[in-house]
């Protein structure tokens, strides 16, 4: 159980990753026509979108990225989930605050996880106790 | 779907021809960018047939393939306030998403 200061840290954090309207926007009973479509959008469809400029760094994998680029790979070719499923899940359904919160192989681990539910290769309760254990064995170590 | 069957794929444009991209609304995904509905392009290239995103994103068995198309937009077209006249983008449909325009 996370204590309670840990707690209200992360619904701090929680509440600054919602997405920014900057007005306070909580189960409106209207929304414009300009809003709704922008709330439509496909997070990934972002050409177009106004942006500052990105710092260009060169970075090689880390052994967690490869792994995941690996698994992802493998669940494809046994023909588990085919590429636009990947595209849908890792670029869209996570919602804007995921696709631009997480790193890029953190998002393809989320979709990979999420397909692995949706389809019922797994359970919500098995993929959440195994999270678990892992994470007690590094603590662990 | 209906009208579409294995041996026919959609396949109604060529190189040349002017096309118009569909104003549908988006809702759950798309590989439409939102900057090119319903802005004017010539079909620069027939690519390959293949089932659309829509379908393939949730891995419908029942898809038929259809044609593609690379689409060539004056960038002028696309961003009013584009500084140069020759410059092009160019990006990839499948038929349904395009309408023709008689010119």
């Amino acid at each position: 159980m996370p204590s309670r200061s840990d707690l209200r840290s992360y619904y701090a954090e929680g509440a600054q990753l919602a997405p920014v309207v900057h007005q306070h926007t909580d189960w409106p009973y209207e929304v414009s026509h300009t809003r709704y479509t922008a709330f439509t959008i496909p997070p990934h469809d972002v050409g177009g979108q106004a942006d500052g400029p990105v710092r260009y760094e060169e970075k090689e994998e880390e052994q967690w990225e490869l792994n995941t680029y690996v698994t992802c790979e493998v669940l494809g070719w046994r023909g588990v989930w085919n590429s636009e499923e990947r595209r849908r899940l890792g670029n869209n359904d996570l919602g804007q605050s995921l696709y631009y919160g997480f790193p890029y192989y953190g998002r393809w681990i989320w979709a990979a996880a999420r397909m692995l539910v949706d389809k019922k290769h797994v359970s919500l309760t098995e993929l959440l106790e195994k999270i678990a254990e892992v994470k007690a064995r590094n603590v662990q170590q | 779907m209906s009208s579409n069957s294995p041996v026919n794929p959609r396949a109604r444009f060529n190189v040349g021809d002017r096309v118009r991209v569909k104003e549908l609304p988006n809702l759950f995904y798309s590989r439409t960018q939102m900057f090119v509905r319903g802005v004017h392009g010539t079909i620069a290239a027939r690519t390959y047939e293949d089932v659309v995103p829509e379908d393939e994103a949730w891995d419908r068995q029942d898809a038929v393939p259809e044609q593609y198309y690379i689409v060539r937009f004056r960038q002028k077209d696309l961003w009013e306030e584009y500084p140069f006249d020759k410059d092009t983008l160019q990006t990839e449909f499948p038929d349904r998403w395009l309408d023709p325009v008689n010119n």
